[in-house]
């Protein structure tokens, strides 16, 4: 069953990328909370501090992640021709996974910019 | 077309028909319950209408006092609340319950007495909340309901509870719509008609239902815990008993902004339904229009914190909900771009369905680009609680759900009265709506930019508003005098409209394969559809679906039946039996009618009786299913090549099931949110120096339940591969493990030694205590119930299926108890040892 799951033109694909996408924000946001409540880095060290470099890896290592999910069922879509079930789920999967690791780059990039407890 | 032989057509209605007279209140057919979700829909439409109309009223000129300020406050509120949890999604729900069996060639919904207790729940629930209003002592702060303004102290009468509780007993409704929308959709399309072969309103309506199940939980618990906290004094949103008013608005805007895309995406549905029979041609991108639906539904549950960037968030987290408010906008620019496209490339009829289109094209637009202006934060903080807030949600919600839901009144109205609208009455019912909305509201973003906040109910001459207060009041009424007209062309084109031709539109969909009025059955033979425009490739389905061409359509055997396929290539897997009219949903709604009504007026014990009728009820409705001689009892003339679902191991209800537990997760999850929130972030958050909850029997009690569950699981196990041997005395024994885990689970609860009115953190857990106890309730009592059907015959090995069913039920009840003992008990043990 696990291995029907992977096989990137199954339906789950359509939904993988956009349900990382949502685990990675909710790490992002809570940890953020989470972590200017118990432990916050001093304000004096501005956007460079060990919180925001933890939600960049985060959200870098997540995008990484997520654009090879991309290519994985690009090429599987390029397999199937004219207007197939699987080329559908494969394309629809594609486009998720490919929003989800543009909207993880955007949505993280200003770590790299402003203070993480201000 | 070819009309039904009438014998056949008799024989269909005697099965399908709803009961003649009062025996209509019985009815669960999608047909009936659709338009009776819509129009009841209309009617709160109207209501709230009128009351925006006395608020236009009141503040059209400075300085005065038509309306004091208390009652002023109870119109802005009801305005919203009746518009957004009575008007807008019920309405959509309705025409979804209306229109999705129709499209995807079945007969009915799969739990079609679902259907119709949840109309009962929404209209009891609507009206309770409306009386409030005639009574004089509606809610008055405002439709999100904020604590602290909200809470008991500065809400002591009975109006917040009127609408927490009004409000989660319509949410029954939504949630029934939600779950079986989901199923139908997943398990009952035609056969053949695979993912990539639905129409596209079916994916918008998936999404949509998708997104009550995650949506919706939020708010039920918040509704819940801010009700407990003004009747008990539980102060999970006071902070001096370690609370936090900001949980509220979490836990409101988790299901709030969600709710916006609720209500938009059927709405963007109807659009894209309408646009490519209009351009006479298929819908350009229907995979990017897929994606985008997906893309909306998943990214629009991260944004609701910009509704709050003003209530002291870090700038960084502002920035991150910034961001994701504006990539919203990119799934809604490849669907606008998807319909520009398709008009570019057909050959656009005018009519007036697609004058209402392009109403929406327009305002949506204008509504979305402001969207993206208030998810930038500097300029959130400037117009945050100002009329420009006021004019954009109108933009959104007007532009991008009356809009779209008056071209498709127009489009479908043919289809359920079998008349043509007037052309004349409704050009002018749409150019008067369309220059009253624009009146009020564009320039209501002037008057907001000029820093008039809202819910006021006067303002000082002299300020700049005065003027642009007059014209957004004189667009108000232009408004309402345009929708008058709607009214008056759609009630004479019931009398006065020329007969519809055969799908007047050379529309793609099967809905127009029905006859029009649509019969109760819809269609006399159920069709195998292998395209995405069935109508255009199969011009002559209507008649060979009225012939008896196609599949079931034997009715002798007396049951209501439509094929079950498969999620995702619909392939042909049972037959699935439907319930037939039913007073059961009726009464249910009735009692907890009662439990609403009795909660209000803090009658307890005549509560506790109430919701003791309304379970009883529930039960006995859950009795006659499967084998009951009063739905498919065992006999010769079924089918077995594909058998009936109550034969099979898989159904409806299973998936039924599963959507329900998501749900019920949601609602978990969002406890578990509320507990991690308050804390950490309640500065008067504390933590008992010694649990509350003795460990040692809590163990012993969840060892009880594991047991139960393991014993069921091999029970389902055995059924599966045919071996029914002890089944009775299996079924008892799980029965009789559950309990003793409920009572076990109870006499922990009596034990403990909790605070619930002085600490939140006991508040908590006491929620979560009664939240185990009911799941470990219900799943006993349903395995007691299952026990006694395996008595009467009606489970066995030729009938493994409500096993099936519960399996789920009960591991969901496992993994929560052990969830539970980690996060609220072994947790915090940790954390007070370190």
């Amino acid at each position: 069953m696990l291995k029907a799951l992977w096989r990137p033109t199954h339906p789950a694909h359509t939904t993988l990328g956009l349900i990382l996408w949502s685990l990675w924000f909710v790490a992002l946001y809570g940890g953020l909370s989470v972590a200017c409540e118990l432990v916050p880095p001093t304000l004096e060290q501005g956007a460079v501090n060990w919180l925001n470099a933890s939600l960049l890896l985060l959200t870098l290592a997540t995008t990484g992640v997520l654009l090879w999910l991309t290519q994985r069922c690009w090429r599987a879509a390029k397999r199937f021709e004219g207007s197939s079930q699987e080329r559908l789920i494969a394309q629809v999967g594609a486009g998720a996974h490919g929003f989800s690791a543009g909207a993880a780059l955007i949505v993280g990039l200003p770590v790299t910019a402003l203070p993480p407890c201000l | 077309m070819t009309e039904p032989d009438p014998n056949q057509h008799r024989a269909f209605e005697r099965v399908w028909g709803n009961r003649p007279g009062w025996g209509a209140l019985a009815a669960v057919n999608h047909t009936s319950i659709g338009l009776r979700f819509m129009g009841t829909g209309i009617f709160f439409f109207l209501v709230g209408g009128l009351l925006a109309m006395l608020i236009r009223t009141q503040i059209a000129l400075p300085e005065q006092e038509i309306i004091g300020p208390e009652t002023y406050n109870q119109l802005f509120t009801m305005h919203g609340t009746v518009m957004m949890f009575l008007f807008a999604i019920p309405v959509l729900e309705g025409l979804a319950i209306y229109m999705i069996p129709k499209m995807i060639g079945t007969r009915d919904l799969v739990f079609p007495r679902i259907s119709s207790l949840g109309y009962y729940c929404y209209l009891f629930g609507g009206l309770i909340i409306l009386s409030s209003l005639f009574l004089g002592i509606a809610p008055n702060s405002g439709w999100f309901m904020y604590t602290p303004l909200s809470s008991a102290e500065y809400a002591p009468g009975p109006g917040s509870d009127f609408w927490l509780l009004g409000i989660t007993f319509v949410e029954i409704s939504a949630m029934a719509a939600g779950i079986e929308l989901t199923v139908s959709i997943l398990r009952s399309r035609a056969p053949g008609m695979t993912l990539s072969k639905m129409p596209i309103f079916c994916w918008y309506i998936l999404a949509m239902a998708l997104m009550i199940v995650f949506g919706f939980p939020p708010l039920i618990l918040g509704s819940i815990l801010l009700e407990l906290e003004r009747a008990a004094g539980l102060p999970f949103f006071q902070v001096a008993g370690g609370g936090d008013p900001l949980l509220w608005q979490h836990l409101f805007w988790l299901f709030g902004h969600p709710e916006v895309y609720i209500i938009f995406l059927p709405a963007a549905g109807i659009v894209s339904t309408l646009i490519p029979v209009f351009a006479q041609r298929p819908l350009v991108g229907y995979r990017w229009i897929v994606l985008a639906i997906m893309i909306t539904g998943f990214i629009s549950f991260g944004l609701w914190v910009h509704h709050m960037f003003t209530v002291g968030i870090p700038q960084l987290a502002q920035a991150f909900f910034s961001a994701a408010s504006m990539l919203v906008a990119v799934p809604t620019a490849i669907q606008v771009f998807a319909w520009l496209a398709t008009l570019w490339v057909g050959k656009v009829i005018f009519s007036l369905p697609m004058l209402w289109v392009f109403g929406f094209l327009v305002v949506f637009v204008c509504g979305g680009l402001t969207g993206v202006m208030l998810a930038l934060v500097p300029f959130n903080w400037q117009v945050h609680d100002t009329h420009f807030v006021v004019a954009h949600l109108h933009y959104v919600l007007v532009g991008g759900m009356f809009f779209p839901l008056m071209a498709g009144l127009y489009y479908w109205l043919p289809h359920l009265s079998g008349r043509m609208p007037s052309r004349n009455l409704g050009n002018w019912g749409f150019w008067l709506t369309f220059i009253g909305f624009n009146v009020t509201f564009l320039l209501m973003h002037l008057t907001g930019l000029l820093g008039m906040p809202r819910r006021v109910y006067t303002y000082e001459s002299g300020m700049g508003w005065d003027g642009l207060n007059l014209l957004s009041s004189v667009g108000g009424f232009i408004m309402s005098a345009g929708i008058a007209l709607i009214i008056l062309d759609v009630v004479l084109h019931f009398r006065f409209g020329k007969p519809a031709p055969r799908n007047p539109w050379n529309a793609d969909t099967l809905e127009w394969a029905t006859r029009t009025p649509p019969s109760s059955y819809n269609f006399l033979s159920q069709p195998r559809i292998e395209t995405r425009h069935p109508l255009w490739d199969r011009p002559d389905l209507p008649d060979t679906i009225a012939a008896g061409a196609h599949g079931l359509r034997d009715i002798g055997h007396g049951r209501r039946e439509i094929y079950g396929t498969d999620a995702v290539h619909a392939r042909l897997k049972e037959v699935i039996h439907l319930p037939t009219n039913s007073w059961w949903p009726l009464l249910s709604a009735l009692a907890l009618a009662v439990v609403c009504i009795s909660l209000l007026i803090r009658t307890y014990p005549l509560a506790l009786v109430a919701l003791a009728v309304a379970t009883g009820l529930l039960l006995r409705w859950s009795w006659e299913n499967g084998a009951h001689p009063k739905a498919a009892p065992l006999g010769l003339q079924e089918p077995t090549d594909p058998p009936l679902h109550s034969r099979t191991c898989d159904g409806p209800g299973l998936w039924g099931m599963a959507v329900t537990l998501l749900a019920d997760a949601t609602l978990y999850l969002s406890l578990l949110f509320s507990w991690f929130y308050l804390w950490t972030v309640s500065p008067e958050w504390r933590l008992p120096e010694e649990t509350p909850l003795a460990l040692a029997p809590l163990v012993l009690c969840g060892l009880l339940l594991a047991a139960a569950v393991a014993l069921y699981s091999r029970m389902t196990q055995r059924l599966r591969l045919g071996q029914d041997r002890n089944l009775l005395a299996n079924t008892a024994l799980v029965a009789l493990l559950g309990v003793l885990h409920t009572a076990a689970l109870i006499g922990v609860f009596a034990g403990a030694d909790l605070r619930p009115t002085e600490l939140a953190h006991d508040a908590v857990l006491m929620v979560m205590l009664f939240y185990l106890l009911f799941h470990s309730g219900l799943a006993t009592v349903a395995t007691g119930l299952q026990a006694w059907r395996v008595k009467l015959g009606y489970l066995s090995a030729r009938l493994p299926y409500e096993p099936m069913v519960l399996k789920p039920f009960w591991m969901y009840t496992l993994g929560i108890f052990w969830l539970s003992v980690a996060v609220f008990l072994l947790l915090p043990m940790a954390w007070g040892s370190a």
